[in-house]
């Protein structure tokens, strides 16, 4: 049996993270005394005494802090689930003991457990030789659930003694993580023992370690270290509170600053200065060094002669972060918490500022000295938290990153994991509805009125279609551009403006404010270094995202010919200043413009309307025109939903949509996880379709040749079809999404191909800017003047006033001809070599 | 069971001590000498009671003086004060040692920085914790709020200070700005201040005066926002969850101030990095310049607060009506007999935010004001400003030039270097008033600090959001501003609402009597608070409006609101 108390020995732990918080000498008392406590937790307790501890102890046996206590607590909290009681509030603990662990100076450790028959440490219930059986049981014997389906002779170890076996092959790893859920499978007991009196328990766990190395490896001479992460619960940091000081908490926060590096002194070695003898080296005991007042060689003896030597003195390494709260924790009107969190050794530099990463440590309190020579102190304590584990943490709430590096990180179930299946699971489920395209569309800006089949659009956007790769080299965009002409006052601006809330990484421009460098990079020479660098902008800022360009009718010509490439090739491409280099620009275009006389004229063509180059047009795969038709019905529902708003509850109407956390959730998973292929019936019909849209241009009725569409057409079909299908989690595109999207690109293309001079869909109208209607009337024209031309002119004659051979034209047709139309038709001529125009004179050669 | 009668003013602590004492006793009792007081975490153990029925029944409130810049160096330590101010910076929790043993009895270290008793080494105690809040006054407070509650003249109250103690007092603030300027804090200005305040006090020759002279309306409170030159209080509030507290409200604290020298000594700069890291962002608030409150009372101010008599009767429909009139008869002589403007002005005084949906904000009115040149700026919009300031509890007046844009500081910062939130102009309570004079604008380039501040102008007039700068993220924080701007033509920096020509026929020279005011005042408080009705008949008002025109929001807002004012003599 062992006596802890009276053992004292130097600590042996040195890379501990434990001992070096008691570096400070504000901690006087109170530290000291727990100082002593592990300190006699420390040493090896000879070897071979160590066998006893792997009998089980005795069963049923249960502490005050087992697990009935801690239910208790929870009730008490509500939100701290397994970390048992502090000792201030418990019952279970003798009130001499009570608030020992916080702030009570013990007199002297050893006296209290002088004549105790089990040997606890002292002020808590934990029993040295259970806890050391336990934890050595747990490292033998613990064996990873999902390795039990496994048949493998290899994997007869349990999980934690390969991994030793591990480090010891390697001889680099000093640490050995421990997953707490393990430990919490393993023995609930042991697990809440640690989470509550962490310091006694990581001691103990330490010294079982080494113990297990050395008789694996007699030889191993570094220290390993456990280091605890996973644990079943997360405190939220504005929730620490002083019952948790001296727990095991794990919380979640953004890293904010960064401390330099700082070598903390852990053993000195002096010198002296008389005769040049070196003194063995010093521990540092409770942040001082006791500096030897005589030299220890005998023919010497001089006295105040010893003196540091530094570069052979041991340090470790120390840093101290600032952890703040992560913005989505923050509740309204408050601003984000802060904690110090003191990083050792390894764990030094493991983060930097900006990161999100969740810490799991010991919360500690100290006092604060009143002045630096004082040793009174105020009744004030800084906490911080004694860091043991660090993991960074991906920002997407979707998306988890496992630092801990296991072999199959898809199968780490993790606490994590567990609430991420639970919502993954909610997601399925929501996919399954059968109106959940529909419920998509209700949530998406639901107080945005109606605009059913934009915000359908939209939806197709958010959830984007595959790209395709070839092993050519080829690429076909998955990504789907928009764009939303329409009447000032539609909402396009809201719409566009809740697009970008929702996108995973929406920029939001206007197209006034920004250049063609501001969309796409522009390099800059550091006025410093002069260093070319290479800025980027939004496009390549929007990278598989949303860019959301507002007012794009105002965007100069310039700006909006760097779209082209973007659009298609979803590249950006630099050659400047010595840099030639090709960004990614995967994103999605989300435009929207007023038409260009402010308010849409329908008796222009849409091309006139909005003014765009008809190149950069038909790299939209939807355009919806917006417009503001007055119609009584409509616009008495709009009131009333504008006035709903003013209701004291403006939700009642959105009673089956999504929430914008589920929304934005259930858009990443989808973008994630699903990639649909097309069934062969879905191909199927859309070659149908395709050539259905063709024909129809063919109409035999109709001798106009109207191009209806166009492979372009088809290529948007294709992903709006694959949106429609991630929209439902599937993994097949089926034929009704396929005629969904028909139906979609049907009625953006109904509002914006109308030839209005016709009533059809009419995609040269995209494509050139030139309904079909209006060339057929062209043509008649120029043969008409040509006609004209030769009946009326002798070659090389006197050339004929332009106006005339107007009259003459309009006395021959019934169509109504203007002056430009004559002109241009000449100007036909003019390129054939038939006429010769000098200012308002024609001539024929 | 009301003890023995302390002087709750003059020694607020031994009244705490006592109620604790005697509870702990009476706990202690009852659970047989084990944990007594462990039950009083975060709890209250009737101290509380005994306060609030001394200074809300018993009319004790009058007696408790108020806290400002121009008495800190004057009110004895340890004493009960009021402090009205706005919550500007949340420093997190801070662990005290709540209660302890004292041999045989439990003593309390609640509400004070430091025990009297000093606190044996071996003892059972208990960590408890507070909040801090670091408050500052009001940005924008007008003159007229603060003669609601005067408080007593402190230098004729026993708590004052002797001018020896204040003499000493003086030192400790100098030795405190030396100190801080080697610590490269840049306060300098305070520590040229103070000695002249303190003499002015010192030579006590009429402390009315200099009192008075704080009280002159510090052109809109704007220099609060240079940093250090203006007055905080660091308030530690107790038993509270902390999210009952909001960034920028404003609340009333009474409590226990305390100033301790020997808490003033300055951290130690040693070469302990262990300390200098784990430093506090209190060690930047030098107790001798931010006083510490312990707070005892709590209660968050709304613009009736500030009214000097409470409101003498139910808001009946006659008397809002003819307060309406006059009003509306004032802000038309004020506008120059411009009716139109003059009723728009007064809906958009009336305005506030009722709805937050998504992006949309439902029952803001900014206004802009057409039609203004320099002249007439200068002419009626310091008339319009006068009388917002002398009508509204907290209005700021923002001269937006070309400059201006570039120079100031609008967005809040947090410092992580500090952990402090640094202050911009936009970081204001709810409710206040933002007048924008754009007729000094002229042509010229915005540097990108220029853009980032009409950004930031353009989102608050939007959503009503401003955007806090956390280094490594934005916080968009909720305001409820109503922003007025006086401009040429329309405004195209700032998209008001309701856009009106400004047409006035005559110069404006009135004044409005005080009782005037007065009933102004109540009449827009009362106004602004009314719950929103949702009669049928008000939207049957407003729908055929709307079918005027779908771009309806702008216009709805002004008709809605316009029937709010208008219905409200119906709607009790």
């Amino acid at each position: 049996m062992v006596h802890f108390a009276a053992v004292s020995s130097p600590d042996v732990r040195p890379s501990s993270p434990l001992p070096a918080t008691n570096s400070s000498p504000a901690q006087s008392g109170r530290s000291g005394g727990r100082r002593r406590r592990r300190g006699s937790a420390s040493p090896y307790p000879s070897s071979p005494s160590l066998g006893g501890f792997e009998t089980p102890p005795p069963p049923g046996r249960r502490t005050p802090s087992g697990a009935a206590t801690s239910r208790q607590r929870q009730n008490w909290t509500g939100r701290f689930p397994p970390t048992p009681s502090t000792p201030m509030s418990t019952d279970d603990v003798p009130p001499s003991s009570e608030a020992g662990d916080e702030d009570t100076p013990e007199t002297d450790g050893g006296g209290v457990d002088a004549d105790a028959a089990p040997v606890f440490v002292w002020g808590t219930n934990i029993s040295v030789q259970d806890v050391n059986a336990a934890i050595l049981r747990f490292l033998r014997h613990f064996r990873d659930p999902r390795d039990a389906g496994r048949v493998d002779p290899v994997m007869d170890e349990g999980k934690y003694m390969r991994a030793i076996h591990r480090i010891l092959e390697l001889e680099g790893g000093e640490s050995l993580d421990v997953d707490a859920h393990d430990l919490f499978d393993h023995d609930p007991d042991l697990y809440g023992k640690m989470v509550r009196y962490p310091l006694e328990v990581l001691a103990i766990f330490d010294i079982v370690l080494m113990d297990l190395v050395a008789r694996i490896e007699p030889l191993f001479e570094k220290h390993i270290q456990t280091r605890i992460y996973n644990l079943k619960s997360s405190v939220c940091l504005r929730n620490l509170n002083p019952s948790d000081i001296e727990k095991m908490v794990s919380i979640k926060g953004m890293i904010i600053r960064c401390s330099s590096v700082i070598p903390e002194l852990k053993e000195a070695v002096f010198r002296c200065l008389v005769c040049g003898f070196y003194s063995e080296p010093v521990m540092v005991d409770r942040g001082r060094v006791t500096e030897p007042h005589i030299c220890q060689k005998e023919q010497c003896k001089a006295t105040n002669s010893m003196t540091l030597v530094h570069n052979r003195c041991r340090f470790a390494d120390k840093q101290i972060i600032k952890l703040q709260e992560t913005p989505d924790e923050i509740p309204e009107g408050g601003t984000p918490h802060t904690v110090s969190v003191l990083m050792h050794d390894k764990l030094v530099d493991a983060g930097k500022p900006g990161d999100r990463v969740e810490i799991t440590g010991i919360y500690r309190a100290m006092t604060i000295r009143i002045g630096p020579t004082q040793r009174t102190v105020k009744s004030i304590f800084k906490t911080y938290i004694d860091c043991l584990h660090i993991k960074k943490t991906d920002k997407s709430r979707l998306h988890i990153e496992d630092s801990m590096g296991t072999d199959n990180p898809d199968a780490n179930k993790t606490a994590e994991d567990v609430s991420l299946g639970d919502k993954v699971e909610k997601l399925k489920e929501l996919s399954k509805l059968p109106d959940i395209y529909d419920r998509l569309t209700r949530s998406l800006a639901p107080n945005i009125w109606e605009l059913d089949d934009v915000k359908r659009g939209l939806l197709c956007q958010l959830f984007g279609g595959n790209p395709l790769r070839l092993p050519s080299g080829a690429n076909f965009r998955g990504d789907i551009n928009i764009l939303l002409v329409g009447d000032p006052g539609t909402s396009k601006s809201q719409l566009l403006q809740y697009m970008h809330k929702l996108s995973p990484r929406g920029i939001y421009t206007s197209g006034r404010g920004s250049s063609a460098v501001g969309l796409t990079a522009y390099v800059a020479k550091d006025p410093e270094t002069g260093e070319t660098v290479l800025e980027s902008g939004a496009l390549v800022l929007s990278d598989k995202g949303v860019c959301c360009i507002d007012e794009f009718d105002k965007m100069s010509d310039n700006a909006r010919s760097m779209l082209h490439e973007v659009m298609e090739q979803q590249t950006v491409s630099i050659a400047k200043a010595g840099i030639i280099a090709s960004l990614n620009a995967r994103t999605s275009v989300l435009a929207c413009a007023n038409p260009t006389e402010s308010r849409y004229n329908p008796r222009l063509s849409v091309i006139d309307n909005i003014h765009l180059a008809p190149t950069l047009l038909s790299r939209f795969d939807l355009i919806y025109l917006i417009l503001d038709k007055a119609d009584e019905q409509t616009d008495r529902r709009l009131a009333k939903h504008i006035v709903s708003l003013h209701f004291e509850n403006p939700n009642i109407e959105e009673i089956e949509a999504l929430d914008l956390p589920t929304l934005v959730a259930y858009i990443s998973y989808a973008r994630k996880y699903i990639q649909p292929r097309l069934s062969d019936e879905a191909a199927e019909e859309l070659t149908r379709g395709y050539v259905e849209m063709r024909k129809r241009g063919n109409n035999p009725g109709s001798r106009k040749k109207v191009i209806t569409a166009t492979a372009r057409q088809i290529e948007s079909l294709i992903r709006l079809s694959e949106a429609l299908a991630r929209m439902r989690f599937s993994e097949v595109v089926e034929v009704r999404d396929v005629v969904e999207a028909f139906r979609l690109l049907e009625v953006a293309m109904q509002q914006s191909a109308t030839d209005h001079a016709t009533g059809t869909i009419d995609m040269d109208l995209i494509m050139t800017g030139v309904s079909a209607s209006e060339r057929l009337r062209r043509d008649n024209l120029v043969a008409a003047t040509r006609n004209l031309v030769m009946e009326k002119m002798q070659l090389g004659g006197a050339s004929v006033r332009m106006i005339e051979l107007l009259e003459e034209l309009r006395k021959q047709s019934s169509m109504e001809i203007h002056l430009h139309d004559l002109r241009s038709a000449l100007g036909t001529l003019m390129t054939e070599g038939a006429v010769v125009i000098h200012g308002d004179s024609v001539k024929r050669v | 069971m009301v003890g023995p009668q302390y002087d709750l003013v003059g020694n607020p602590l031994g009244a705490v001590r006592a109620t604790f004492e005697r509870a702990a006793e009476a706990a202690a009792a009852e659970s047989g000498g084990r944990e007594p007081v462990a039950a009083f975490r975060g709890k209250d153990w009737g101290a509380n009671e005994v306060f609030r029925s001394f200074l809300f029944e018993q009319g004790g409130l009058d007696k408790v003086p108020v806290l400002d810049a121009s008495n800190l160096g004057l009110i004895k330590p340890n004493t009960l004060v009021r402090f009205r101010g706005m919550v500007q910076d949340m420093l997190g929790n801070e662990y005290y040692v709540g209660a302890f043993k004292d041999g045989s009895t439990w003593r309390t270290n609640k509400f004070s920085d430091f025990s009297p008793f000093s606190i044996p080494h071996p003892c059972d105690s208990h960590l408890w914790e507070r909040h801090l809040f670091h408050c500052v006054p009001v940005p924008g407070q007008n003159s007229w709020t603060r003669e609601s509650s005067p408080g007593p003249d402190v230098c004729t109250m026993s708590i004052c200070l002797t001018p020896e103690q204040r003499e000493k007092r003086k030192r400790g603030a100098d030795n405190d700005a030396m100190d801080v300027s080697e610590n490269g804090n840049v306060e300098a200005s305070s520590s040229s201040k103070k000695p002249k305040d303190d003499d002015a006090h010192n030579s006590n020759s009429s402390p009315e005066v200099s009192m008075n002279k704080e009280h002159i309306p510090e052109m809109n409170g704007v220099d609060h926002h240079i940093p250090g030159s203006s007055f905080s209080c660091l308030v530690k509030v107790y038993d509270m969850p902390e999210s009952q507290v909001k960034l920028n409200d404003v609340a009333e604290f009474i409590g226990v101030y305390t100033f301790d020298p020997e808490l003033a000594a300055p951290t130690d700069n040693s070469d302990d990095i262990m300390f200098d890291l784990i430093e506090d962002v209190t060690a930047q608030l030098p107790p001798s310049k931010v006083p510490r409150l312990h707070c005892l009372v709590r209660r968050k101010l709304s613009a009736h607060d500030f009214l000097s008599k409470p409101p003498t009767a139910e808001p009946s429909p006659i008397l809002l009506k003819s307060i309406r009139q006059s009003l509306l008869s004032h802000l038309t002589l004020v506008l120059g007999k411009d009716e139109l403007a003059a009723q728009c002005l007064l809906l958009h005084l009336l305005s506030r935010l009722l709805n937050k949906v998504d992006v949309v904000t439902v029952g803001r009115l900014s206004l802009n004001f057409t039609g203004f040149n320099r002249e007439s700026a200068s002419i009626f919009g310091n008339q319009i400003n006068n009388l917002i300031q002398r009508l509204l509890p907290y209005s700021q007046a923002i001269p937006l030039s070309i400059e201006y844009l570039n120079t100031a500081t609008l967005q809040p910062r947090k410092d992580n270097k500090s952990g402090r939130l640094i202050t911009g102009v936009l970081q204001l309570p709810q409710g206040t008033h933002l007048t924008f004079d754009e007729t000094l604008l002229q042509s010229g380039s915005l540097t990108s600090k220029g853009v980032e501040n009409t950004m930031l102008l353009k989102n608050l007039m939007e959503s009503q959001m401003v955007e806090y700068d956390f280094e490594y993220y934005k916080l968009e924080m909720a305001t409820d501003i109503q922003l007025l701007t006086l401009s040429e033509g329309k405004s195209n920096i700032l998209l008001s609402d309701l856009i009106v020509p400004f047409r006035p026929s005559c110069v404006p020279g009135v004044n409005a009597s005080a009782e005037e005011l007065e009933s102004w005042r109540w009449y827009l408080a009362t106004v602004r608070s009314l719950p929103q009705s949702t009669e049928s008949e008000t939207y049957q008002v407003t729908i055929p409006c709307t079918t005027l025109s779908t771009n309806a929001v702008m216009y709805l807002m002004g008709t809605y609101l316009m029937s709010c004012a208008m219905f409200v003599p119906h709607y009790r």
